[in-house]
């Protein structure tokens, strides 16, 4: 009993986390059909420039506001001048995931080189520890639920109260008839890879600031989580992905009650293999049907 | 040449043929099937380990070399049967991940269940230290045959032989494949999975067969390698380990024997032989993470500039005089390449 209190507490952080990032991707992932595996390195890139910022003595949330314009930059960046022209010369999915993982190399190593291959700490406020319904939280986890949660309202008012929203949602249910009903595909596209990327910066600092130290390689293995949150979720559905991740990161923190800590990501694996085996539309049906995933 | 530069073309020559015989089985998914097979260097290590455990002996007390590791099923086998040991483990180690990751999916959830079977392979390595010694990884594994050369030297050359014995068994084998009827339906799946299949060519089974002969390759390629530098540790095989391999392919030029080939001496071999004669600058690590940039900008470059590699895949068709001559057997040099295919490079 006594361990499970702070375990949901755990729980509920790295599914904030997971969250931020299992959403960003998931809504680029939708609307492009882009399996960008170099995400992850978008999340360690700007996390980095986070650091940059928060080492010139400025606080680390200005850092983090700095870190979602750099991901969301990038990531427009990254669509104009890689994907789309390769999209555009008729490079298909298959191709596309070898220019993704020539891409995550070159954003990996790069950040490699430049900072190095040591461990790296913010800093930040460490301060008091608040007791919410029992449950023990540092000052920089509170922050961490609050910007998850924040981010996520923003997510759900963006695709249920806007126009952009609606032609998201309809780009990633069918593009071409998307394109069809005179939705402008292409800069919906873009926005789909500036808020993608936003959220990848944001979701980097948070998973930073939640490790003791981290350093290039960090959030190398955290891909596969994410997009086992993403899938578990249904690719593209943005509440998928939240109750994807909410599932993941219950599902990881509390397995490490039982087994041993190491395989605690190594669960978010086993998730994926069965939903793969079993469901690879996602658990929610109604927005499953509408997407093609078996060949 | 003097000793140490024999010393060192040998241990070049034993790099590349390990190498090539990679590509080569990577190449028969990739390049002839289609499958992006990205838990290839998993099928690697299994080779590797199993050629490790296999010659390093019982795993009891009394052995001096299992003092220092943990590992389980310790046994010493004579010299050929390892590394036939090692292909029957890649193999069988196939099935099950085959089933998984090659079901009616599309390529790029398919491409993510191969990244997750191998992160799990690394995770259960690196955790469970009683099963091939976790992080630390296995050494001091016996090199095959020693007794039969007198010198160090006179042992490299043997192994550049037996490495070469390999390298021919193997390209014997996938030519056949590649030149067969089989071939003429992997490569027709590529093209078109539904149009293969309306054939009436079972997609699975064959995908599947072409999955496990690449990775038994792949093992013998392990137990090639691990047996020569007689230490492997789970740093050697991440995942990124598979882009280098995947990286060769396209810029040598996917389905086409001799592209690969000159892939395999480029990238993995010449990148990082030829970093080495640069003076060394920057800090730690610094000349590693360029030299993967390198493979990353060179991937991407050749996506774009010559998606088809160094040399393309060679077009097959009935009235080619070079099939002509060789073989009459009729049906031997059918077109099989749809005439779309040749435009769209690795697109399908």
């Amino acid at each position: 009993m006594s361990l499970i209190l702070p375990t949901i507490g755990f729980s509920l952080i790295s599914a904030s986390i997971l969250a931020l990032a299992a959403v960003g991707f998931t809504l680029q992932f939708g609307v492009t059909n882009i399996l960008n595996l170099a995400f992850a390195e978008v999340m360690t890139s700007s996390a980095f420039v986070a650091y940059w910022v928060n080492s010139r003595g400025i606080s680390i949330w200005i850092g983090m506001l700095v870190a979602g314009l750099f991901g969301a930059i990038l990531s427009l960046l990254i669509n104009r001048w890689l994907y789309r022209p390769f999209i555009r010369s008729g490079t298909r999915l298959f191709g596309l995931i070898i220019v993704s993982m020539g891409l995550a190399l070159i954003i990996q190593n790069g950040v490699l080189a430049i900072t190095g291959p040591g461990f790296f700490t913010y800093d930040q406020p460490h301060g008091l520890a608040f007791d919410v319904a029992g449950i023990r939280f540092t000052y920089t986890e509170l922050a961490i639920l609050l910007i998850a949660v924040v981010a996520m309202a923003a997510v759900h008012l963006l695709l249920t109260r806007t126009r952009l929203g609606k032609a998201m949602r309809a780009c990633s249910a069918d593009s071409a008839l998307a394109r069809c009903s005179g939705v402008p595909t292409a800069r919906v596209v873009d926005i789909a890879w500036l808020l993608s990327g936003a959220l990848a910066g944001i979701a980097g600092v948070t998973l930073f600031m939640n490790t003791t130290a981290f350093s290039v390689t960090t959030s190398g293995d955290f891909l596969v989580v994410i997009i086992a949150a993403a899938i578990l979720g249904g690719v593209g559905d943005a509440y998928g992905a939240m109750l994807g991740a909410l599932i993941i990161g219950f599902a990881t923190e509390f397995s490490a009650l039982f087994l041993n800590s190491a395989y605690k990501t190594a669960i978010a694996f086993v998730i994926l293999v069965v939903v793969l085996l079993i469901r690879p539309q996602g658990v929610r049906a109604a927005f499953a049907a509408a997407r093609e995933v078996q060949t | 040449m003097s000793n140490a530069t024999q010393f060192y073309v040998t241990t070049l020559l034993i790099y590349g043929a390990v190498s090539i015989i990679a590509c080569w089985g990577l190449d028969l998914q990739f390049g002839d099937t289609g499958i992006l097979n990205f838990a290839f260097i998993m099928f690697q290590a299994a080779g590797a380990y199993t050629a490790a455990v296999l010659t390093l002996g019982p795993s009891t007390q009394s052995n001096p070399l299992s003092n220092y590791q943990h590992y389980v099923f310790g046994a010493s086998v004579p010299y050929p049967v390892s590394v036939f040991a090692a292909a029957l483990v890649g193999a069988l180690l196939s099935y099950p991940i085959g089933v998984v990751a090659l079901r009616r999916l599309r390529s790029d959830y398919q491409a993510v269940a191969m990244l997750v079977v191998s992160l799990i392979a690394t995770t259960v390595v690196i955790s469970d230290t009683g099963l091939l010694d976790g992080e630390r990884g296995l050494f001091l594994i016996p090199k095959p045959l020693r007794d039969s050369a007198d010198t160090l030297l006179g042992y490299q050359w043997l192994y550049v032989g037996i490495s070469c014995v390999f390298l021919a068994v193997v390209l014997w084998v996938i030519a056949r494949i590649s030149r067969a009827p089989l071939g003429r339906s992997l490569r027709a799946i590529r093209e078109s999975e539904s149009a293969a299949a309306a054939l009436g060519k079972n997609v699975l089974s064959l995908r599947m067969g072409a999955f496990v002969v690449g990775n038994m390759i792949a093992a013998i390629s392990g137990a090639l390698l691990v047996q020569y530098i007689g230490s492997w540790s789970p740093n050697g095989w991440l995942y990124p380990e598979t882009f280098v391999y995947l990286g060769a392919i396209i810029i040598g030029g996917a389905a086409n024997k001799l592209g690969v080939l000159i892939g395999a001496l480029l990238l993995p071999v010449g990148i990082s032989e030829g970093v080495r004669y640069l003076p060394s600058f920057g800090g730690p690590g610094f000349v590693d993470a360029v030299q993967f940039m390198l493979i990353g900008v060179l991937i991407i470059a050749f996506m774009w500039f010559r998606p088809r590699g160094l040399v393309p895949e060679r077009r097959r068709t009935f009235g080619n005089p070079r099939w002509s001559f060789r073989r009459r057997t009729p049906g031997a040099g059918v077109a099989t390449a749809m005439p779309s295919a040749d435009e769209q490079g690795l697109a399908g």
